[in-house]
């Protein structure tokens, strides 16, 4: 399977003499969502902010289609979109506006970019929303926000930081089901989050952090597996590993 | 228990440090030379224009106009915080305490400034209205009087829950106001009396039934007191970098066409910087206030070459006061993820700056000659217009903005 995110032996953080993150190594191939998880302070974000190329690291590489960031920045970024915890908008610029300007910024055709707007705004309910400002929006609006833009550039590479909280049931199912679809196309996503039941049932596998480890990695079966328990469920498993008891 | 009296001092005096800070860069800008220079050239103005002023000069509407604004608009600063939806709203039933401290503040600062504008205007006022110290000394007191009780309503109007209740009430203040203020300045006191009997009434049983039915609208008063932080931060923002100004958002609809770019990679930013030039703080409003005082000053100004420092001298406030446009989305976490050339953004900037530079350029070459000046004084003014255009969007600004990446 083609790889399409490769993380090797990362170590990095906010300064060189104490890394969050200590020798971190995975990868997130085409068609797998990959799930993400630990607890709060464990280096998910650190390992987010490495792979969007905002941080350095210290030790290691990450590459996304055989190039690292410093080699070709523009397509590296061009490769991914990014689906922030707390969702970032322009206070000046209108729904409508945000979506032409992610499209502009990803160098999306024009024609390209009316063909996939319209049904990414009927799906998530937006369509009588594109004149407004995000002054007016709630949380659950903002986050769509974030999700129509990553969505309309339909990159290789997906990632995404806790996308569900102040999602309505309703968004939710969407975003899960075009996240599902735009990985049978081949894409890969890389999501992290803490809602583990949905997690389990979307994730292909998983990257537990812990204390900037990885304290175990591999599908669900593979998990229960190193655990022991075939009846354990990724609950069981997390709590297990975040106890930092190594299988 | 909760001593509220000591909570607000706190909040005033981190606000006055606050303030006080702010000044003292102010201060040190040179601003306060330009400020001084102004003054005395503007008192010296002041005179000459008052010495020629008609006999017939509508002083009275003047004074009307005036003091009907500043006694309708009557403020309370409540020093409020976000944290205080959370934190104060359970005792909302005692925050009285506070709140009368932030009247008491609010009617002594807003006092002193009605004082300081009929000082200001006394000279027009012993020509027009009365000469008389007796009747000056009452229209002061009952200058006072009226901007007490309109602290006093408007600060229970803020109860109301829609903001057109509140402007309805507003405009019922302005009326009685501006009808005060004729009776006022028409020395006609005994009709005068009969609006103090209205007032009275309108504030016990009008307001105060407001007072009676409706809570603290905490999220209003809070907008209210951010409206005011922000007067603050923008004024220090010209001067330094001021972190907490929150940037509003108007959307100005009518101005969204201006701002359309043509679809394309390389113009990613120049939309974002058109649509946040016109909708957001002051950009807009301070490019056209900078026009219209340039095109003042050159109204009042004989002809001459003084027209041509003129100009430019206001095309380079306009391209300083416009600079932080270019940091406007600083820490934007979208600019360093987007796949676009680094220098894309600062052209977009750029253009745009030069844009509008040379927009204002043209229009004063155009009322140079409209107001009768020779071809030859409006070429070159346009010529070293352009000149000084480029050369700072070229140059100035690179230097200015790309200095720390």
């Amino acid at each position: 399977m083609k790889k399409i995110l490769e993380i090797t032996g990362l170590t990095g953080g906010y300064s060189p003499d104490r890394p969050v993150l200590h020798d971190v190594s995975f990868d997130v191939h085409a068609n797998e969502i990959v799930g993400l998880i630990g607890l709060n302070g464990a280096g998910k974000s650190t390992t987010i902010k490495h792979v969007l190329g905002l941080m350095e690291p210290s030790m290691g590489t990450t590459k996304i289609n055989g190039k690292t960031f410093q080699e070709e920045p523009e397509e590296y970024r061009g490769q991914l979109s990014y689906i922030p915890e707390t969702p970032i908008l322009y206070e000046e610029l209108t729904l409508w506006e945000h979506l032409e300007m992610t499209a502009m910024a990803y160098g999306l055709e024009e024609q390209t970019f009316l063909t996939r707007v319209r049904p990414l705004l009927a799906e998530f309910n937006m369509e009588n929303k594109i004149k407004w400002f995000p002054g007016h929006f709630s949380k659950g609006m903002r986050q769509k926000v974030m999700i129509l833009c990553a969505f309309l550039v339909e990159p290789e590479l997906y990632i995404v930081d806790e996308p569900f909280v102040g999602l309505d049931p309703l968004g939710i199912h969407s975003f899960l089901e075009l996240m599902v679809s735009f990985k049978n196309n081949g894409a890969g996503i890389l999501m992290s989050t803490h809602i583990l039941a949905t997690a389990e049932r979307y994730c292909d596998r998983f990257i537990i952090l812990h204390e900037g480890k990885i304290a175990m990695q591999g599908t669900l079966q593979e998990l229960k597996g190193q655990m022991g328990n075939p009846d354990a469920t990724l609950d069981d498993i997390y709590i297990h590993a975040s106890r930092g008891k190594r299988p | 228990m909760m001593d509220f009296t000591k909570i607000w001092r706190v909040r005033k005096d981190q606000y006055f440090s606050l303030a006080l800070r702010y000044f003292r860069l102010i201060g040190n800008s040179g601003f306060m030379l330009s400020l001084y220079i102004l003054f005395v050239t503007g008192s010296f103005y002041y005179a000459r224009i008052l010495k020629q002023l008609p006999e017939n000069f509508p002083a009275l509407w003047l004074f009307i106009a005036v003091f009907a604004y500043l006694l309708t608009k009557s403020p309370v600063r409540t020093f409020l915080r976000k944290g205080d939806l959370v934190f104060l709203l359970p005792v909302e039933s005692r925050m009285k305490e506070y709140f009368r401290h932030s009247i008491r503040y609010s009617m002594v600062v807003q006092s002193f400034i009605v004082v300081l504008v009929f000082v200001a205007l006394g000279p027009l006022f012993s020509k027009y209205i009365s000469g008389r110290g007796l009747e000056m000394l009452i229209t002061i007191a009952l200058l006072l009087a009226a901007k007490l009780w309109n602290i006093k309503t408007s600060w229970e109007e803020q109860r109301l829950p829609f903001h057109r209740n509140r402007r309805n009430y507003t405009l019922l203040r302005l009326v009685v106001n501006a009808v005060f203020l004729y009776l006022l300045f028409q020395m006609a006191y005994v009709f005068l009396i009969a609006v103090l009997a209205i007032m009275y009434v309108l504030s016990n049983f009008v307001f105060g039934y407001i007072k009676k039915v409706h809570g603290y609208k905490w999220e209003h008063l809070l907008e209210v007191e951010n409206g005011m932080m922000m007067k603050l931060y923008r004024v220090a923002n010209l001067f330094t970098d001021v972190p907490q100004l929150a940037q509003r958002v108007r959307p100005r609809t009518w101005l969204s066409s201006l701002s359309k770019v043509s679809y394309r990679h390389s113009h990613t930013f120049d939309g974002l910087y058109r649509k946040t030039f016109f909708r957001s703080n002051d950009y807009f409003g301070i490019y056209i206030r900078l026009i219209l005082i340039g095109g003042l000053f050159l109204f009042w100004i004989p002809q001459g070459w003084w027209h041509t420092v003129l100009v430019l001298l206001f095309l380079h406030a306009t391209g300083i006061q416009l600079l932080p446009l270019y940091k406007h989305h600083k820490g934007n976490v979208w600019f360093e993820l987007y796949p676009v050339k680094h220098h894309w953004r600062f052209q977009a900037f750029q253009r745009w700056l030069r844009l509008l530079m040379l927009i204002q350029a043209f229009l004063y070459v155009a009322f140079l000659l409209a107001m009768g000046g020779t071809w030859t004084n409006g070429v070159v003014s346009g010529i070293l217009a352009v000149i000084f255009v480029w050369l700072f969007s070229e140059y100035y600004t690179k230097k200015q903005l790309l200095r720390v990446r």
